[in-house]
């Protein structure tokens, strides 16, 4: 059996080493810099679950927020205010991440290795594919957006353009409220699971709802393009 | 100890506050006037007027004479042409560069303008501190206040006007975050509360959550460009029309801006009100009309409608209904006219609070975040919000978001980016603020270059931008690149603001010109000190029994000699010649010395006698 190593950090205030998931060094009681760190769900102080109590979330923000604020440190060290600014800055990222179910099943899915957009900044030029479960809704959807789209340019009736357009909206939305549906599910039965093969079909999930909210900015821009006046144009 | 103060730098008046035995106070001026008008006037010596003193001039040297200077800070030539016909100062500035404010042969930027406002409100609060028999008066820390929708320009131009004033900025916050800490210090611990701002310049709507001493923003908007002001232009204008004149000079725009904003008071408590400019060089016949609440809500209805927008969207970017609010809260001068009132009680279905002055409640808050910075005391805590999306131009000039609007501050955000060609050495970077898609529809924040990337093939190194906005909404970036682990060189140009250099130089003219300033000073103190001898004077003259004393006790020729000596004094006050308005002052002093001291026997024979002071008056 191995002895379980947790990870050090040295407090730059008085050179004692602390473990990496605390937030105040055991030594001499000062705000650590944020070197290596936990997780946002070890930060927060939060089980590391898709279906998280709110609340608590809430209650933990406000109580480190009492704690790592720079406004507490304004007459502080160099050092400390630094610590306070980072560490309050890391908190407030976590905090927004963890509140939101999407973006906190993303991150967990970036923590697990299968993050589902590629990594920042490196853009990629060869467009998303088609989930497979989407193809029949696709299809129909540009071709009537293309129909539509050439209506439009040939000026025929705004209105009932319009029209048009929010019957072809309603089987995207329908798909997006299942997913929304099957995405707290999923979230429900990895936390009683941790197995694998659920996180496999949430980034699955997150890579089609991607698609569908791509889709439903695609009719909203056509959606405005119609509603436009004439003289615009 | 030296003191900190809380400051609101408003568009149309600014106040200066501070926590006297954990209570926070306004500090008056001697009249005990909370408001010192935010306007300053360059006299024509080089000295320099704010307030009182400068709204005076505003009809008398209009040219010479700058208002409302923050609906400038932080902006370029290109967004403010569209209003500047009606100003009495010029507007000028390079295209893509901060504006100049040009009054008589001089040009400011408006933080210079804006540390006129400063140093007169330390100034006061100094004078406050050392009648109080304060050991150390100085004021040199500060907590300014901006519009919670200030963009980063915006508000490093704030901070920049309190460095050029002489004070160290301990902390930019949010007006209406402000004011809901005022607000919160005797109110009811928890709650989602609305506050709503609508200043002289600038709108802010601010949706908090409040629970256990923390004041957590959740979600913030407005228009930096929507206020009293704009109310008082649309009037204007209306009148500009009906006199169907092609041009009027300054003054005369600047009489009936006047007549209509006291028209505009009036309309607040009554419901009929007259717009009343006095004749003028060209406006011979003057000009009276009457004007009803009902037609003056017609006319400012599309102005207030323009509010509501986004109060719907702060309410939806805190996943809010309207009836989720517990508490509406209005701030701000403007939120005394009844349509605003009633637009806001339908929004939120309650009848909003004002029962803190809408004028003094955000300087009150500021003087509480001062306490707490300085203190260290840990009750309250503001959690504020950056109020646009940060993010940098990519290809295609599409704007590529780091870090979302209504993230609580500070908060960071990092973007990686590498190279296109090979054994490139630097980056271009853009920094923009906003919600649009593309980069020319978003305000541009600064660019920066990133150098010293290792010789390497197209793609390879990775060059990792940090982007800090810290507690000030204010944003900081850094560079490393990740596989030398090599710090990158930053050098950030501000689009829309003073470079450290420049700030530089302001301060060490600043110095120069402190001697102009403290000129300028002694000047008020002077004519200060004249008013209250002419007011004394006539006070006497206007005794009941002035008639019987003057023929009793006075010596021939005594009474012309002081009516003489009061109308040269008071001719001396309307110049700017220090020396002749002290000469004046001492005349008068002199003349009157007799009448003060048979006033003075009158008045204890009176007391004596049995009547009280006051009825002899």
């Amino acid at each position: 059996m191995s002895i379980p190593v947790r990870s050090i950090v040295e407090c730059r205030s008085c050179g004692a080493g602390a473990p990496a998931d605390v937030h105040f060094c055991p030594q001499c009681s000062r705000i650590l810099a944020l070197g290596r760190h936990g997780d946002y769900f070890t930060f927060l102080g939060v089980p590391r679950r898709l279906t998280l109590d709110t609340a608590l979330l809430e209650q933990r923000f406000r109580e480190l927020s009492r704690q790592f604020h720079p406004d507490y440190f304004y007459n502080a060290t160099a050092t400390e205010r630094v610590a306070s600014l980072e560490r309050s800055a890391y908190l407030n990222d976590a905090y927004r991440t963890l509140r939101n179910p999407v973006s906190r099943v993303e991150y967990l899915l970036s923590l697990e290795g299968l993050a589902v957009s590629a990594p920042a900044g490196i853009e990629s030029t060869a467009k998303p594919k088609v989930p497979a479960s989407l193809l029949q809704e696709v299809f129909a959807l540009n071709e009537e957006l293309d129909a539509i789209r050439e209506r439009r340019e040939s000026g025929e009736d705004p209105r009932a353009l319009g029209a048009r357009l929010e019957t072809a909206r309603k089987p995207i939305e329908e798909k997006r409220d299942e997913h929304e549906r099957q995405l707290e599910a999923l979230s429900a039965r990895w936390d009683a699971t941790q197995e694998r093969a659920t996180l496999e079909a949430l980034r699955e999930l997150m890579l089609e709802r991607n698609y569908i909210h791509n889709l439903l900015a695609t009719i909203e821009r056509e959606a405005a393009e119609v509603s436009r006046p004439l003289t615009d144009r | 100890m030296s003191k900190v103060v809380g400051i609101d730098l408003g568009t149309t008046n600014s106040l200066v506050a501070y926590v006297n035995d954990g209570v926070p106070v306004v500090i008056r001026d001697e009249s005990g006037d909370p408001l010192l008008p935010s306007i300053v006037s360059l006299g024509d010596e080089g000295t320099i007027f704010v307030g009182r003193e400068a709204q005076r001039r505003l009809l008398t040297a209009p040219g010479r004479t700058v208002y409302s200077v923050k609906r400038f800070m932080g902006r370029g030539i290109d967004d403010v042409t569209g209003e500047a016909s009606l100003l009495p100062f010029t507007v000028s500035g390079d295209p893509g560069g901060v504006v100049r404010i040009g009054l008589a042969d001089r040009a400011f930027t408006p933080p210079e303008i804006s540390a006129f406002v400063l140093r007169e409100l330390k100034h006061r609060a100094e004078e406050h501190f050392r009648k109080a028999g304060e050991f150390d008066f100085e004021v040199d820390r500060a907590v300014i206040t901006v519009p919670a929708y200030f963009n980063d320009a915006q508000r490093t131009a704030t901070r920049d006007a309190g460095r050029l004033a002489g004070l160290d900025v301990l902390r930019i916050i949010n007006e209406p975050t402000a004011a809901s800490l005022a607000y919160g210090l005797d109110k009811r611990n928890r709650g989602t509360i609305a506050v709503y701002d609508l200043g002289g310049g600038t709108f802010d709507i601010s949706i908090l959550k409040v629970e256990g001493g923390v004041f957590q923003v959740l979600a913030t908007n407005g228009d930096t460009h929507l206020g009293g002001d704009d109310i008082d232009l649309e009037v204007m204008s209306r009148v500009l029309r009906e006199l169907a004149t092609p041009s009027f000079a300054s003054a005369t725009i600047q009489a009936i801006r006047k007549a209509v904003i006291a028209a505009k008071w009036d309309l607040s408590e009554q419901d009929e009100a007259e717009i009343r400019v006095e004749p003028g060089p060209d406006l011979p016949g003057g000009y009276r009309r009457r004007i009803t609440r009902v037609e003056f809500e017609a006319m400012i209805a599309p102005l207030v409608d323009r509010t509501l927008e986004p109060c719907r969207q702060a309410l939806a970017d805190a996943g809010l209904q309207p009836r989720d609010i517990d508490e509406a809260v209005l701030v701000g001068g403007s939120t005394r006219v009844p349509l605003v009132r009633r637009k806001v009680e339908e929004l939120f279905g309650r009848k909003p609070h004002s029962d803190l002055n809408p004028d003094e409640v955000v300087a009150l808050g500021a003087a509480v975040q001062a306490d707490i910075l300085v203190s260290g005391r840990r009750e309250l805590l503001l959690l504020d919000v950056t109020p646009l999306s940060l993010g940098i131009e990519t290809m295609g000039g599409v704007v590529s978001k780091i870090i979302l609007r209504n993230s609580t501050i500070p908060a960071s955000g990092r973007e990686m980016f590498t190279t296109g060609v090979d054994n490139q050495t630097a980056v271009d970077v853009h920094v923009l603020q906003g919600e649009r898609e593309l980069a020319a529809d978003c305000r541009s924040l600064a660019r920066f270059r990133l150098r010293g990337i290792p010789p390497m093939p197209a793609g390879l190194p990775r060059i990792e931008v940090r982007f800090q906005i810290d507690a000030n909404g204010i944003l900081s970036v850094s560079a490393r690149e990740l596989r030398t682990d090599i710090a990158q060189t930053i050098e950030v140009k501000p689009s829309y603001g003073l470079t450290e250099g420049e700030v530089e130089r302001m301060l060490i003219e600043s110095f120069e010109h402190a001697e102009a300033d403290f000129e300028a000073r002694l000047l008020i103190d002077a004519r200060n000190e004249a008013e209250s001898v002419v007011q004394a004077t006539e006070k006497s003259l206007r005794r009941p029994d002035f008639a019987q004393i003057a023929a009793e006790e006075l010596q021939p020729g005594e009474r012309e000699g002081i009516e003489a000596a009061l109308a040269a004094l008071k001719q001396a006050i309307g110049g700017d010649n220090r020396e002749a308005i002290q000469e004046k002052t001492h005349a008068l002093n002199h003349a009157t010395q007799h009448l003060a001291e048979i006033v003075m026997n009158r008045t204890v024979r009176e007391a004596l006698s049995g009547k009280s002071v006051d009825e002899v008056r």
